[in-house]
């Protein structure tokens, strides 16, 4: 049941890391970021503040916004390769300061957590002993975020996203400030990654600099390449997939990482549309 | 210890790092000007060498066979990646960038496989202390310092008065043109990979017995690396050289009144307020 929520609340993470990479087309290297410090503003803000479940939601996504906006400010000037470099080099970067700030952030060693109850006005649910309430919480929440998503790339902003990705150029002729556009979605996606953090440090009942670490950003990465980039769903899949492979391979073989590098390398160069994308292309075939 | 002498020797220390970052950074940049990719692996080129010269040491006690044997091994290893792995994809630098950071997983967790998560240290090969302002300071150092810009007079030497050299630079400037004046631009190519390997396998056996050896220390160097490409601008072996020294010495100073850690996120403010003034990097002439 835990590893259930958990994945749901990653696949927020894997559909938010999708947005600017399989929408706007701007790769990130380093958005473990944005998952770890909105794990970070839930679980302190509880711990310090003792602040309601719903306050300490909204903090995450807010600060990890506010994170994305800095980072994205510089970021969104380079592009192709400097990008990448910068989005890189930042997350490492917080990932040092993590370390060294280990009085407030329990560096390796992480933070504890007791979720505080689930307030709806008139009733208060536990979450902390539930799993049940905590899955339906998670699930309801990220459903909700689903279709925010649909919504988004359905709408004329997710169209030009989309245009950004294929033709950026072009799309600044036309009379768009594709600065201001690459900038949104890196926020949007930014913020999204903060709250999914949230809801995973709500499920496991604790935070560690790890979430910030440079092979959580790896993680998402490949979900997204191996599932479907720009598909939406074809990164949870890769969430699904990868979560649960980990799950049971480590106890058994804990140099796992070598098999999910092959695997990147075998998608990237043979089917570079990702499951998703490759079933797709096969029904479209079909029906011609 | 006085605080003149403190500055005195970090200075000093700042300036052998510098030249080992350079060795790397020199790499990463040969190749990155060449076929436009960004090697993430690149690091691990850099891990595999200290690795390497750990085990040689192991079996034969002689610190200077390993310091030759080693950074050829890496080579023979990088020509291998790039013949076998990278080719295919080479056309599409956003690709080729994944594919390494495949690459830079399988590396990582294969050594992890064999040598083990703890860090070993190599002794230094000889224990000459040089007193400089009235404290020793390692003579080790200062032959690293030396060896470094010898081996990097020589690549300049290399890539202005031979042949391969002259190809080399070709390619960089006009891969098409190479083409038809009739290079083998793929040899090319091939040969770059393996000596931007061999550099920073290099820079990685000579860092060994200042450090210490792990399978991490490739991720490590990599913020500090791509700080480096961008600082000194993308493609620009005398701006990385520059470049290097310069974060190096920024580091080291610094470090002498504020910790580490401030002093990585000080290089970074470096960064990105060259990133946002001079794109084209500090070193370059200003042109368009």
């Amino acid at each position: 049941m835990f590893l259930v929520t958990e994945i749901i609340a990653l696949s927020l993470f894997a559909m938010s890391f999708d947005l600017i990479y399989g929408f706007t087309g701007m790769l990130s290297l380093g958005h473990a970021t944005f998952f770890g410090t909105g794990s970070y503003i839930f679980t302190l803000s509880i711990l310090h503040w003792q602040s309601n479940l719903w306050v300490s939601l909204l903090l995450a996504i807010i600060g990890s916004a506010i994170i994305a906006w800095v980072i994205g400010f510089f970021a969104v000037r380079a592009r192709g390769t400097n990008f990448i470099v910068i989005t890189i080099i930042f997350s490492l970067v917080i990932f040092y300061l993590s370390f060294y700030y280990k009085s407030i952030t329990g560096g390796d060693d992480g933070l504890p957590l007791k979720v505080p109850d689930l307030g709806l006005g008139f009733l208060s649910i536990s979450i902390h002993d539930n799993p049940m309430a905590n899955y339906y919480l998670v699930l309801a929440i990220v459903s909700l975020c689903y279709l925010f998503y649909w919504r988004l790339i359905a709408s004329p902003m997710g169209r030009l996203f989309l245009a950004i990705k294929s033709n950026e150029e072009r799309t600044q002729y036309i009379g768009f400030n594709t600065l201001k556009y690459r900038l949104i979605s890196f926020v949007i996606s930014g913020a999204f990654s903060g709250l999914s953090g949230a809801l995973y440090s709500m499920t496991t009942h604790y935070t560690n600099n790890k979430l910030l670490h440079w092979t959580t950003s790896v993680d998402v990465v490949v979900w997204t390449i191996v599932g479907g980039a720009g598909t939406l769903i074809g990164p949870i899949m890769g969430a699904w997939i990868f979560t649960f492979f980990r799950e049971f391979i480590s106890f058994h073989f804990k140099q796992y990482p070598i098999v999910i590098g092959m695997v990147l390398i075998f998608f990237i160069i043979f089917v570079p549309q990702g499951i998703l994308g490759y079933l797709l292309g096969l029904i479209r075939r079909e029906r011609k | 210890m006085g605080i003149e002498v403190h500055l005195f020797m970090n200075m000093m220390n700042g300036l052998v790092w510098g030249l080992i970052i350079a060795l790397i950074a020199l790499g990463l940049v040969l190749i990155f000007g060449l076929i436009k990719i960004l090697n993430i692996s690149h690091g691990e080129f850099y891990m595999l060498g200290a690795i390497f010269g750990w085990y040689l040491i192991q079996y034969t006690q002689n610190f200077w066979l390993a310091l030759v044997l080693s950074p050829l091994l890496v080579a023979a290893i990088g020509l291998f990646i790039e013949w076998g792995i990278l080719r295919p994809t080479e056309d599409k630098p956003i690709k080729t960038l994944i594919v390494t950071l495949g690459i830079s997983l399988i590396l990582q967790y294969t050594v992890y496989w064999f040598y083990g998560g703890s860090p070993q240290r190599i002794v230094e090969p000889f224990q000459y202390h040089l007193t400089l302002f009235g404290s020793g300071y390692s003579g080790y150092r200062i032959f690293v310092a030396i060896l470094s810009m010898a081996v990097i007079a020589l690549l300049g030497l290399f890539l202005q008065k031979t042949r391969i050299g002259l190809w080399i630079r070709a390619v960089k400037q006009d891969q098409e043109m190479a083409i038809a004046v009739g290079i083998p631009t793929k040899k090319v190519i091939m040969i770059t990979f393996a000596l931007g390997s061999f550099l920073a396998a290099l820079g990685g056996i000579l860092a060994a017995p200042i450090f210490s050896v792990d399978f991490l220390m490739g991720l490590e160097i990599l913020p500090t690396a791509f700080m480096v490409v961008i600082i000194g601008g993308p493609g620009n072996l005398m701006g990385a050289l520059g470049a290097s020294i310069l974060i190096a010495e920024l580091e080291g100073i610094s470090s002498v009144f504020v910790s580490p850690t401030i002093s990585r996120v000080l290089s970074l403010v470096l960064m990105s307020i060259v990133l946002l003034k001079r794109p084209e990097g500090i070193f370059s002439r200003a042109r368009r």
